[in-house]
């Protein structure tokens, strides 16, 4: 324990610009020998690609190799560069410190992205793997607004990405691709990377406009009314979709164009988290706090708390929409069946793992589930099993989830750990 | 006349036909609606322990089949198939509370939803796991003899299931409103904060209350098995939300909301089918439920909330 | 620190030293993909591909490997469930491609599945071949995706014109499942078929549900009540006896007839006497077989003690037709890009395919030329072949 503790201290003074160019090393060493050398060597059939959860629990035999493999190309990269760095980083981050926030966070980010991008880009499948968690941990941060900001149970968000996928799939399909739906594109289809994000947004908002639905006859009165007003709205957006032959009914849709690789869907992650987190700290988002904890008090205080509650709802249903769009331009193929009970069940363990009221708890939640369906993929039926049981524990042991009721403090994250260093 | 005549035929064969789907979500929905009832917990495991009761009914029809057949009569089979899968199912009742319900008494509600949301899940795959992935087919406990009584057809295993579901319903009144344990329960729905403090332990009637949930779900999955003979582990998913939709529909702690609820969700899913092209069957009864909540948003039967919601 | 580094130093020697596999030099290996349903909605078919293609590793197994210009290569198969999920087949395809470089993918079964899935196959130039999947739009436009079984604009049709032929009937009832996509293509196919043979309005009664849906009451009610004189109802197996028994009980008398979907062992056993005497349309007719077919059914039977369903029957196909693609390939270069286009060059090449589900020849849009085969449930319960038609 003593010795893990001094371990931990030892990297304390690390900047989170210290441990990117850490990440940055492992991917070069990893890109440049990966395969050729330190693969091959441990006797692993490729680069294992999930840290090798995947082969070690396929074939036990190769859990040494793959925990060697994480050992020279992750581990003990980060670690050395990392506080090999801490002079360097540290002096850079002091220097970003003293520029505005916002740009400084874009420097760290696009240096993030840099390095997942070629992490990524080792492997198709990691692409896919990276692009849809993204797109979850859009989708996971829209519920929590409505779920842990507002304190509701809304079972809605399957329908309310039904309604984006669908809205922003029409519009590229008719706007921009020669298709059978819908016939010749109406506008030139170099067009169509540059106007996504308008038939996106329209998705969007066509989500937050179908909540309405939702949210006018459930405001009226607090309870659990708004559960299977929202169920039987993801219900009855399903069978509509199912009865609408010109979109594909229950055959679906497909053949969206490719409008939606790495960059675009993290700039539109970044984005949600960045308006999301500014939401909720704002007066707005302190209000629906209020309303949360108590509807009576905080109307006497003076918080509209109808326009309140509406406004969120709308907003968490908006963003829900875009999660929709982007994920049907990745899967190039959409049916109502996918957004329906196991959607709702999915999302809802991903806010209730990560952490209800925190942006950074929905990103660890969107995160473990995605990355733990993918790795455990092996165990085949057991790992409906594995899954179950970590969230009943995770529930028991922290009620509210993972990590709640904790905001992103993006100057502390980003911030010189130099004077601490100095202090020790 | 003879139009009439025709339209009358019609309409009594969906009504049978109506009772009978109402009869199953009307006993599971109430099983949903004690534990909503009494200790507002959205009970997500409930369709699955519906499926698993009716893994058990299907495991004790066949032994006694195999064991009796011939030498004790059909129906004594049939009740005591009934009895014993209750006392079983109920203690999976019990194991869901124990285990994932009560180590989270203070947690906020919706954590206990996703607990038995994926208790469900579990119960699901182990099913899958244990006996494979072929679907069972559940023997008739009775001979299904089909009646045409005027132009409108039923069976006598539909009436049976339309009795007994009433009969077992009344059983619940009785057991509510006349003894003790009834008491207590309702004593628990009126104020969970006071009533331990009377000396009614939380730790005794919360698993009673799954056990009786568990227990109906156990007669509804064997009445379920006679009528549809298909089971497959994911056949308690669908019927779990369905009736949870009962359940808030009928209002929060009302035995009788929720039995009511159940019934016109299963008459609402026959007529609507009936009336308006099938396809848009999902389309409308939703709709309609939408609409009544709109103007009773408490339900049939709902008292008012008295005390502030936990979260 | 120091003890730290000691301990890295020594967790690292330990691997090492118990990596057996360690600095060997990377084998050829040719690996087949299987994306198949192993939970979900369908595991039964899910099963019943997995079951099949073990099979069919087991004769590889036998042989010592895949014999390809003259040189064995050892074979594995690569089996991922897809969890009857749309997004779920398209990781498993991307997966199966990218990280354990598959020469060839048999599956997904389902149409939902595999029209996603293919998309992904056909960017990566790699092949699929989807053993059940019946909905055109699988194949449509891409060149690296085949089927192995007939199109939904086929079987419809053909249903049509063995129950007019057989039973002289012009009016039809249909049931099928609106929200799942399969059923609901054939039913919109056969109802055109019907309407084209016997006028508009011949179709008496269009009746649908949705999946997991046990009660169909309300719609059998209709059905009777329209006076049809035969029932047409594309189900799957575990809806099928519901169908059937819920029929009887409310009155109906004619006959019912089904599709491909319903060639499943389990839709006999799970319906019992009241299925007997039906009619459906299939890939595949399991009792009276002979040859190949015979033999493949009792060694699965063997095996697994249940018949094959046609959906084993179609993957051990599928399977076979993707080994000849990689013999009649000529050679394995190691270069995975090239060899799966030279498969899928060779794939596209042959013709009279002996199956045992019938001869398969491509056209061009990878779709095999096939009979359908008239099956009647027969009075013992097993699947008699009673006619076929062909294109």
């Amino acid at each position: 324990m003593e010795t893990a503790r001094k371990f931990i201290k030892t990297f304390s003074n690390v900047p989170m610009l210290g441990w990117l160019i850490g990440f940055f090393a492992a991917v070069l060493i990893e890109y440049y020998w990966g395969y050729d050398y330190i693969s091959y060597y441990l006797g692993l059939p490729k680069i294992p690609v999930l840290f090798g959860a995947l082969i070690m629990l396929k074939e036990p035999i190769m859990i040494p190799g793959a925990i060697a493999y994480d050992l020279i190309v992750y581990v003990i990269p980060i670690l050395f560069i990392a506080k090999v760095s801490i002079f360097f980083t540290n002096r850079v981050a002091a220097v970003l410190e003293k520029t505005p926030l916002w740009m400084s966070a874009i420097i760290h980010l696009a240096f993030f992205y840099g390095v997942l991008h070629l992490w990524a880009g080792i492997n198709d499948y990691r692409v896919l793997i990276v692009k849809l968690t993204l797109i979850s941990i859009i989708l996971t941060i829209s519920i929590n607004v409505i779920n842990g900001y507002q304190g509701e149970f809304s079972c809605s968000h399957p329908g309310f990405m039904a309604i984006g996928a669908y809205i922003s799939s029409i519009l590229t399909l008719y706007f921009f691709v020669n298709d059978k739906t819908f016939g010749t594109a109406v506008l030139s289809s170099e067009l169509g990377p540059w106007l996504f994000p308008i038939a996106l947004i329209a998705g969007g908002v066509a989500a937050s406009l179908g909540s309405l639905l939702v949210a006018i006859p459930s405001f009226r009165t607090r309870g659990d009314y708004l559960a299977i007003i929202s169920l039987a709205f993801m219900f009855i957006v399903k069978s509509a979709v199912e009865n609408l032959n010109v979109i594909g009914g229950a055959r679906g849709m497909g053949g969206q164009p490719d409008y939606a690789p790495l960059p675009i869907i993290f700039i539109w992650t970044i984005l949600c988290i960045w308006v999301v987190h500014n939401f909720v700290t704002s007066i707005m988002g302190k209000a629906l706090n209020a309303v949360r904890d108590d509807e009576a008090a905080s109307e006497s205080m003076t918080v509209k708390t109808r326009k309140t509650k509406m406004t969120a709802f709308m907003f968490g249903a908006f963003w829900a929409g875009i999660a929709g769009g982007l994920f049907a331009h990745v899967l190039a193929y959409i049916n109502p069946g996918m957004f329906s009970i196991n959607r709702l069940a999915e999302i809802l363990a991903m806010v209730y793992f990560g952490g209800l009221n925190s942006i950074i708890g929905s990103i660890v939640g969107a995160i473990s589930i995605n990355v733990l369906g993918e790795a455990l993929r092996p165990l085949e039926l057991f790992k409906w099993i594995i899954i179950p049981l970590i969230l009943i524990l995770v529930m028991i042991f922290r009620p509210y989830g993972l990590i709640s009721f904790k905001e992103i403090n993006a100057k502390k994250l980003l911030r010189s750990k130099h004077k601490r260093e100095q202090g020790a | 006349m003879e139009a009439l005549i025709e339209l009358i035929q019609y309409i009594v064969q969906n009504l049978i036909n109506a009772l009978q789907r109402g009869s199953f979500y009307a006993v599971i929905s109430i099983g949903y609606s004690m534990v909503y009832g009494v200790l507002m917990l959205f009970n997500f495991a409930h369709g699955d322990i519906f499926m698993v009761a009716t893994y058990i009914g299907f495991g004790i029809a066949t032994l006694f089949l195999a064991l009796f057949a011939g030498f004790i009569p059909g129906p004594l089979i049939f009740l005591a198939t009934i009895v014993i899968t209750m006392f079983l199912a109920s203690w999976i009742g019990v194991f869901v509370e124990v285990a994932g319900y009560r180590p989270l008494r203070s947690a906020p509600r919706a954590s206990a939803a996703i607990t038995g949301l994926m208790i469900g899940i579990i119960f699901e795959t182990s099913i899958l796991i244990l006996l494979g992935a072929k679907r069972l087919s559940f023997p008739p406990l009775m001979e299904s003899i089909a009646y045409n009584v005027g132009g409108v057809y039923f069976t006598n295993v539909k009436v049976m299931i339309i009795i007994i579901s009433l009969l077992l319903m009344l059983a619940l009144h009785t057991f509510i409103q006349k003894t003790k344990w009834g008491m207590a329960m309702r004593a628990m729905s009126y104020d969970f904060l006071a009533v331990p403090l009377m000396g009614v332990s939380i730790n005794v009637i919360a698993p009673l209350t799954f056990a009786v949930g568990a227990g109906l779900a156990a007669v509804a999955g064997i009445l379920y098995g006679q009528a549809y003979p298909i089971l497959d582990p994911y056949m308690g998913v669908i019927i779990g939300w369905k009736a949870f939709v009962a359940a808030i529909l009928g209002g929060r702690g009302s035995i009788k909301g929720a039995a009511l609820a159940g019934y016109l969700l299963g008459f609402i899913e026959i007529f609507v089918a009936t009336i308006f092209p099938s396809t848009l069957r999902d389309l409308i009864a939703y709709s309609i439920i939408l609409l009544i909540l709109t103007y009773r948003p408490r339900g049939f039967f709902g008292m008012e909330h008295s005390t502030k919601l936990r979260l | 620190m120091k003890k730290i580094a000691c301990l890295v130093v020594v967790v690292f020697a330990f691997a090492m030293m118990f990596s057996t596999s360690a600095f060997s030099a990377r084998k050829t290996i040719i690996r087949i993909g299987i994306n198949a349903p192993m939970t979900g909605d369908i595991p039964k078919v899910g099963e019943g591909s997995k079951y099949a293609a073990m099979l069919w590793l087991e004769d590889i197994e036998k042989a010592g490997g895949l014999e390809v210009g003259g040189k064995k290569y050892e074979v594995d198969l690569v089996i991922e469930d897809n969890e009857s999920k749309a997004e779920s087949a398209v990781k498993a395809n991307t997966k199966m491609i990218t990280q354990d470089d598959v020469l060839a993918i048999i599956g997904p079964q389902s149409s939902k599945q595999a029209i996603p899935a293919g998309e992904v196959a056909n960017k990566y130039k790699t092949v699929m071949i989807s053993p059940w999947s019946t909905n055109p739009s699988t194949t449509l436009d891409r060149p690296y995706v085949f089927r192995g079984c007939f199109l939904d604009p086929f079987q419809g049709p053909v249903v049509a014109n063995f129950i007019t032929d057989e039973f002289g009937f012009s009016k039809a009832a249909v049931l099928y499942d609106v929200a799942s996509d399969y059923p609901k293509g054939l039913a919109e196919v056969f109802k055109e078929a019907w309407e084209k043979k016997h006028g508009a309005g011949s179709i008496v009664a269009y009746q649908s549900f949705t999946t997991k849906d046990t009660d169909f009451s309300s719609q059998l009610t209709k059905i009777v009540k329209s006076g049809a004189e035969v029932l047409f109802t594309p189900q799957y197996y575990n809806e099928v006896p519901l169908i059937v028994r819920q029929a009887k009980d409310l009155g109906w008398k004619g006959p019912i007839v089904g599709s491909d979907s319903w060639g499943s062992a389990e839709t006999v056993e799970l319906c019992g006497e009241s299925c007997y005497g039906l009619f459906f349309s299939t890939h595949y007719a399991a009792a009276g077989a002979k040859g190949a077919t015979k033999e493949f059914i009792e060694r699965y039977k063997a095996n697994y003690g249940y018949v094959p369903d046609d959906v084993a029957a179609l993957t051990w196909d599928a399977l076979h037709l993707a080994q000849q693609a990689i013999q009649d390939a000529g050679k394995i270069t190691g270069k995975i890009e090239t060899d799966r286009t030279a498969v899928r060059n060779a794939l596209a090449k042959i013709k009279n395919f002996a199956g045992i589900t019938g001869n398969m020849t491509f056209t061009e849009e990878g779709d095999p030329i096939k009979c359908a085969v008239i099956v009647k449930i027969n009075d013992k319960g097993e699947y008699e072949f009673y006619k076929s038609s062909c294109p």
